[in-house]
């Protein structure tokens, strides 16, 4: 049965003047899912969340957020959407529980329930003032108020940038929010945070879309590297498998990819003495640099 | 619901508007309070004029005998001569000791004589008095007929020995810079500041529309608008009542002449607001909205020049603000008050149309 679609982007094409935002792209976030989305500065990832929230006009294509058009029904889209722009501003010179709650009463809520409990996880003092404000607190007020209406969607823009604790915390609430049913779609420098709470990722690169995928299956798809340091003679023939690549020689140890039949490897290692050994998954980082790298650009527009 | 976003302008402003609305406050209770002195001063320079005698001869080409008073201190005297009531072109006809001096008449025009006492050689020369070779009204009157002020005048004899006529040219004439200014600064930053401290994400992740983003900044405008007339007609009823010269206008009068002024900033206020939507910059919304409101006064001050240039008063919204009207013919044009409303709703739909179909940028 299919999944139901939250965002549905059709054939998106924004143009800034001569210049490309984004090209074509299709992409669709499913309900109930952390949706990851990657890509350089300038890939198009901004573009593409303000052109949903019809912050941007859209040169062509079409985009649906819970079945309504993003521009003639975007008030009606925002009354079930959180959002967290990547760079944003705070109205100067007023408490920050006084500026949340003012932002509380445009979406319609009157509790501040839900804000003050956020706030505490991320030990944000609600009785600064916003023009006294750390670079990372104004993060917090940015993930508060795109959290704190309760929203069926979140959409969140880059919203790297807390200490590492905080991040965590960040994390398991994001984790909390798809609990209870919320869909998040998210851009992110961060791959490892994206790695830690996305569902599937989407890598954008100059405007157009180059693969979406579950991250497990583009792992798999990737494969594993194995580096081994030997203490004695090897010849790299003995681990020519199916399944395994880009096995190179270095210095005294060997590199290879192993996509499957990591036992054949194993059992080729059993004949050497093993001075040391790593095996590791293929992180975000290095996806990114492959598909970049390949540009590998999915012309089917993604998903 | 609609008013938090006018409210929040409000309650972030209020301390800057309260400055303002005190400094607006003292100049509109100040001003009728220098009235008084004026008019002493006025009435003085007046009758010096009867210190200063001219005989004229029945016909062309006849002498004249101008004589003054002697004072007392004097070491000497200058006889200054032009043809313009303000002396600001005039020349040197006479200096030495006589109290009276005689020459031809060899002009036709108006000519005006100014007669100066020299005391010593260290202090400035003081008026003894002025007269003319025709019969007019106080000097100001003939001020008044240069076609600058007759345009500010809508052509009215405005006399400055009256209270009316003092704060109609005094306060009213320049009272709109200080406040159609302020409103346009403000117009112009409520809107561009958003941008430029990129503030709309935020704003626009509320379900909030940008018709209704605009119409609560233009609300916002409209009460601080409201309470700076209401701060002037305060402080103008304050200072005349000080000086016992409310009654001196009809019931009502300053209550209508400045509630006329609303349009006329609401107009400069929807401007602003427009040219924040379309720019997007503080500066450069402000330096346009500024230039718009000297330019529509520069528009009905050359208009009442003569004849051939009234279309240009036409074009200009300080045409639609008639206080002379109010002040001298307690006549309210609620005509005028409504095209200026009109021109509020036009420009302000526009400015909506134009929003909805813009790119907020990054």
């Amino acid at each position: 049965m299919d999944q139901e679609k939250v965002i549905e982007i059709k054939n998106l094409t924004k143009m800034y003047g001569n210049h490309v935002g984004v090209k074509n792209l299709s992409l669709t976030v499913d309900k109930g899912e952390i949706m990851g989305f990657l890509g350089p500065n300038g890939a198009g990832k901004t573009t593409t969340i303000r052109s949903c929230l019809a912050l941007l006009a859209k040169t062509a294509g079409e985009i649906t957020i819970f079945g309504l058009d993003s521009h003639r029904d975007a008030v009606a889209i925002r009354k079930k959407t959180g959002y967290l722009p990547g760079d944003f501003g705070l109205i100067p010179s007023v408490k920050v529980r006084s500026y949340l709650k003012y932002l509380l009463s445009l979406h319609g809520c009157s509790s501040t329930k839900k804000m003050v409990s956020l706030a505490e996880r991320l030990q944000l003092d609600l009785n600064r003032k916003t023009n006294e404000l750390s670079k990372g607190n104004k993060l917090k007020v940015g993930i508060v108020q795109s959290l704190m209406p309760d929203e069926d969607l979140i959409i969140m823009d880059e919203p790297s940038g807390l200490d590492p604790l905080m991040q965590q915390e960040f994390y398991r609430i994001l984790r909390q929010e798809k609990k209870h049913g919320k869909t998040v779609f998210m851009s992110s420098h961060n791959l490892a945070e994206v790695e830690s709470v996305c569902d599937r990722v989407a890598i954008i690169r100059k405007g157009q879309l180059i693969v979406v995928e579950n991250i497990e299956v583009l792992q798999k798809k990737t494969g594993k590297v194995l580096e081994v340091e030997f203490r004695d003679h090897f010849n790299i023939d003995e681990f020519k498998f199916k399944g395994v690549s880009n096995i190179r020689q270095d210095n005294s140890g060997l590199i290879l990819t192993i996509h499957e039949n990591l036992d054949n490897v194993i059992k080729a290692l059993s004949n050497h003495q093993i001075l040391n050994m790593n095996l590791k998954t293929y992180s975000l980082k290095q996806l990114f640099l492959k598909y970049y790298a390949e540009g590998k650009v999915d012309e089917r527009g993604g998903a | 619901m609609f008013g938090r976003i006018a409210f929040m302008e409000l309650k972030t402003g209020w301390k800057g508007l309260l400055i303002f609305g005190l400094l607006v406050l003292v100049i509109s209770a100040g001003i009728p309070l220098i009235f008084p002195t004026y008019r002493n001063s006025l009435i003085e320079e007046l009758e010096g004029a009867s210190k200063v005698h001219l005989e004229l001869p029945n016909e062309q080409g006849g002498m004249i005998t101008l004589s003054w008073e002697t004072v007392e201190t004097a070491t000497s005297y200058m006889v200054l001569e032009d043809n313009r009531s303000s002396m600001v072109t005039a020349k040197l006809k006479y200096m030495g000791n006589e109290t009276s001096i005689t020459f031809e008449k060899d002009f036709e025009e108006k000519r005006y004589y100014a007669v100066m006492a020299v005391l010593n050689e260290t202090s400035d020369p003081v008026l003894v008095g002025i007269t003319a070779t025709e019969k007019g009204e106080d000097p100001f009157q003939e001020l008044l007929k240069n076609p600058a002020y007759a345009g500010l005048t809508g052509g009215r004899s405005i006399s400055m020995l009256e209270v009316k006529g003092f704060v109609a040219l005094e306060y009213y004439s320049w009272s709109w810079m200080l406040t159609g200014l302020f409103i346009a600064y403000l117009s112009v930053s409520i809107i561009a500041s958003d941008f430029e401290n990129k503030r709309m994400d935020v704003m626009f992740s509320a379900p909030i529309s940008r018709r209704r983003y605009l119409l609560e900044k233009f609300t916002a405008m409209s009460f601080i608008a409201l309470f700076i007339v209401l701060v002037q007609i305060a402080g103008l009823t304050w200072g005349l009542a000080s000086i016992n010269a409310l009654n001196e206008f009809s019931a009502n009068a300053v209550l209508l002449s400045l509630i006329g002024s609303l349009p006329l900033l609401m107009v400069t206020a929807a401007v602003g607001i427009a040219t924040a939507v379309l720019f997007q910059k503080v500066r450069t919304g402000m330096g346009i909205t500024f230039a718009f409101v000297f330019a529509e006064f520069f528009l009905y001050t050359f208009g009442g020049f003569s004849k051939s240039l009234e279309f240009m008063k036409t074009i200009s919204i300080f045409k639609y603000w008639d206080y002379f009207s109010v002040i001298v013919d307690d006549l309210f044009k609620a005509g005028d008050f409504l095209v200026l409303t009109l021109v509020v709703i036009v420009l302000i739909v526009t400015t909506i149309r134009v929003f909805e179909k813009k790119d907020i940028p990054t």
